[in-house]
């Protein structure tokens, strides 16, 4: 057990005086902020959108939308009259830059809700977004009033409304909203995947060192095989945990310090738009035994590519399969956030390779029924077990084998016969 | 300490398509430093693999200090130094040396001591903090040699233990063994350089394909395998040197290489005889001397030059015809 500590040690030690381990520490919170606050950023920008309302209507439904939307921050309207010519010089503009964009209204407006809309860039949510929500309720009220209906109760029934929704968990609801579970479940699904890539090539690359360097022999005739793959998965974990450690105090710090920082500098609190998910003993729980139990997993697979290998390109090569693993499990995580609930999401949950992403990611999606989680974890520990076990005997044979790589039929052979 | 150190009984390893190490067995005794030769490919890495449990044998047992049980129960008694050297490119030359240390149970603190000690033995002393990767070839072999015996074992254990130096290291090597002798310590080398093999060995085995050929004290096998020889040395001419040599009746086997030769009497040869032959043909000498063979000699008289070349492999289809 001292050998298998010393191993750890070294591991750990080594790993954390590198400076990419702190490049990482003050990196990854960066670059996980500007995943979260880039889109937002990006959406907002662009600035004042200049449009023409082209007004083709009989009533003063146009004016009124005109000035409706010019009174919204993100528009600056004018209203022209349609004529036989308007969209053709409107479209020439548009593409010249003078205008962003042009609507076209007419008495089909009110009747039928049909509203045309041609602009340089349709893909900004918040600009359709507004359009559709400013013209919704002025089609709305103007038909009511049509039907004798009183504005002024027209204008006191059009209150907006704003939906503050919580995630129910245990019984009690949660300071989780939806849109919180929504970033944490999709945050939690980054940084497993990340982690578990990283720290799994991590070691690949210490097996395959020890192995180029020869100093391998040395160790093996001191430790048995087993022993040093046991010290080099921990070591490297170990490292791991130590990071999100440092991430998660300086997240806590800052967090608590923000008000304090925000405020010297005389800005608000980012009026809500960036918000800092709320992360319950639970989901941190449910995160470090997935992140534990994938790591163990693919780093014990990575350990047996590492020593299959006798260079860093065959490494490269080899390390293929299970890095499409992995990425394939990340990809799908876009499917579960979505529907958390569906089939698939379960299915993928329960997979032991994909688990480690799905889970967490259903956990902070949705609130889970615990057996779920339970067998999922049960699966997981039986094929860690398994893969660790075929993985430590193609290590075992070979750290000490130069040349060619193997092919399927002799890691068979190998697994046989260590 | 009596009992035989390295017990090898009978032990084979096999490889897909050929035998590396056949039914071998030798004992070490302790306190000796015993040379296991053999040409390139004889086998004497997979053996020592072996002993030190790093393979397991297809068939045989090795014991070590009297006990059965594998390597890594005694590896805290045992040094190793493989054939092919290697270090942690990126740490510091003290980490890696405490850390192989600790590997062999020496504690850090103990480690660190005796660690200082011998880099400022080997005048490596301010090179303690540098990364090893900043080292010279010679210096990281120092360092090498120093991870194989900071835990202080009993029994050393060397593959091709003098390739790769250079003369001031090898003799910086081949002192520390013989200290390491005097304080009683079991050194167990291989070696296909018969030179140093002859100068520091009290008992050799030599392989060759796989199989013992002879072992013993090197005196023994010197007396018995030697026959008698014949150094001489040439200054200037050479007279009829040559159809002297050719002569069977006088010389059983003649190595001439330039102005040296080495003969090996035949069985009624008269070293007198063959004197009075040269200078009478005009040979002019400056050596002319009665005396064991070397062991390089032996060697290749035992090997033979097709046994030099090693068995690599054979293709299954060539090994069938």
């Amino acid at each position: 057990m001292r050998r298998v500590l010393a191993v750890i040690r070294r591991e750990f030690v080594e790993r954390v005086r590198q400076r990419w381990f702190w490049v990482m520490v003050v990196l990854g919170p960066l670059f996980f902020g500007a995943i979260f606050i880039l889109p937002t950023l990006l959406a907002g920008k662009g600035g004042v959108k200049r449009i023409v309302v082209v007004d083709g209507t009989t009533s003063t439904f146009g004016a009124r939308l005109t000035e409706r939307l010019d009174r919204e921050s993100l528009f600056i309207a004018v209203r022209v009259p349609a004529g036989p010519a308007t969209a053709d010089s409107l479209m020439a503009a548009v593409d010249a830059k003078e205008l962003d964009g042009f609507l076209i209204v007419s008495d089909a407006a009110v009747d039928s809700g049909k509203v045309m809309y041609r602009a340089s860039n349709v893909s900004s949510f918040i600009t359709i977004g507004t359009l559709e929500r400013v013209i919704g309720e002025m089609v709305n009220a103007t038909r009511l009033e049509r039907e004798g209906v009183n504005p002024a109760l027209v204008a006191q029934a059009r209150i907006r409304i704003d939906l503050d929704s919580k995630k129910i968990s245990g019984g009690k609801a949660t300071g989780e909203s939806a849109a919180q579970s929504f970033s944490l479940a999709y945050f939690m699904g980054i940084i497993l995947y990340m982690a578990i890539l990283l720290y799994g090539i991590n070691v690949m690359s210490s097996v395959l060192e020890e192995k180029t360097t020869k100093i391998v022999e040395v160790l093996i005739s001191s430790l048995r095989p087993f022993q040093l793959l046991l010290g080099k998965v921990i070591g490297v974990g170990a490292v791991s945990i130590f990071q999100f450690l440092i991430w998660g105090v300086s997240t806590r710090l800052l967090i608590s310090q923000r008000r304090h920082l925000l405020g010297e500098q005389g800005m608000s609190d980012g009026g809500g738009l960036f918000q800092v998910p709320h992360v319950s003993a639970g989901t941190a729980a449910i995160f470090i035994a997935y992140f534990l139990g994938g790591f163990l997993l693919y780093s014990s697979m990575f350990a047996a590519v590492g020593a299959m290998s006798s260079n860093e390109q065959e490494a490269r090569q080899a390390q293929q399969p299970v890095v499409m693993l992995l990425v394939a499990s990340f990809v799908s995580m876009f499917a579960m956030l979505n529907d958390p609930a569906s089939t698939l999401s379960v299915t993928l949950s329960m997979i032991p390779f994909s688990a480690p992403i799905a889970m967490p990611v259903r956990w902070a999606a949705g609130n889970l029924p615990f057996h779920e989680v339970a067998l999922s974890l049960g699966i997981l520990t039986a094929s860690i077990l398994g893969v660790t076990w075929v993985a430590a005997r193609i290590y075992r044979v070979g750290i000490l084998m130069t040349g060619k790589r193997p092919n399927l039929k002799e890691l068979v052979r190998w697994v046989r016969a260590a | 300490m009596s009992e035989t150190v390295v017990a090898v009984d009978r032990i084979t390893k096999r490889f897909a398509g050929h035998t590396a190490v056949d039914a071998l067995s030798l004992a070490v005794p302790p306190g000796v430093i015993y040379g296991l030769l053999g040409p390139n490919g004889a086998g004497k890495s997979t053996t020592i693999r072996m002993i030190l449990n790093i393979y397991a044998p297809d068939s045989g047992t090795v014991r070590l200090f009297g006990e059965h049980g594998t390597g890594h129960e005694h590896s805290a008694r045992i040094g190793y130094l493989p054939e092919e050297r290697g270090l942690y490119p990126k740490m510091r030359v003290l980490d890696v040396l405490l850390f192989l240390a600790e590997l062999k149970g020496v504690d850090r603190r103990a480690g660190r001591t005796r660690a200082l000690d011998w880099l400022q033995r080997l005048g490596l002393s301010d090179w303690r903090m540098r990364k090893v990767n900043e080292l010279s070839k010679g210096m990281q072999q120092k360092v090498q040699f120093i991870s194989t015996i900071l835990h202080e074992p009993d029994l050393l254990v060397m593959d091709e233990a003098f390739s790769g130096l250079d003369p001031v290291n090898s003799q910086v090597l081949k002192d520390t063994i013989l200290d390491l002798r005097a304080r009683g310590k079991t050194i167990l080398f291989s070696t296909h350089i018969m030179e140093q093999a002859e100068k520091v060995c009290d008992h050799v085995c030599i392989i060759a394909r796989g199989k013992k050929l002879v072992d013993g004290t090197l005196a023994d096998i010197k007396r018995t395998h030697g026959g008698r020889h014949l150094l001489i040395n040439f200054d200037g001419a050479r007279g009829a040197a040559d159809g002297i040599f050719a002569d069977r009746r006088l010389v059983a086997k003649a190595d001439v290489s330039g102005q040296f030769a080495e003969l090996e009497l035949a069985v009624h040869g008269d070293a007198q005889e063959i004197l009075r032959a040269l200078v009478t043909s005009g040979a002019r000498l400056s050596r002319f001397e009665l005396a064991e063979p070397s062991l390089n000699k032996i060697f290749i008289d035992l090997v033979g030059p097709e046994a030099a070349a090693p068995v690599a492999r054979p293709d299954p289809e060539v090994a069938r015809a």
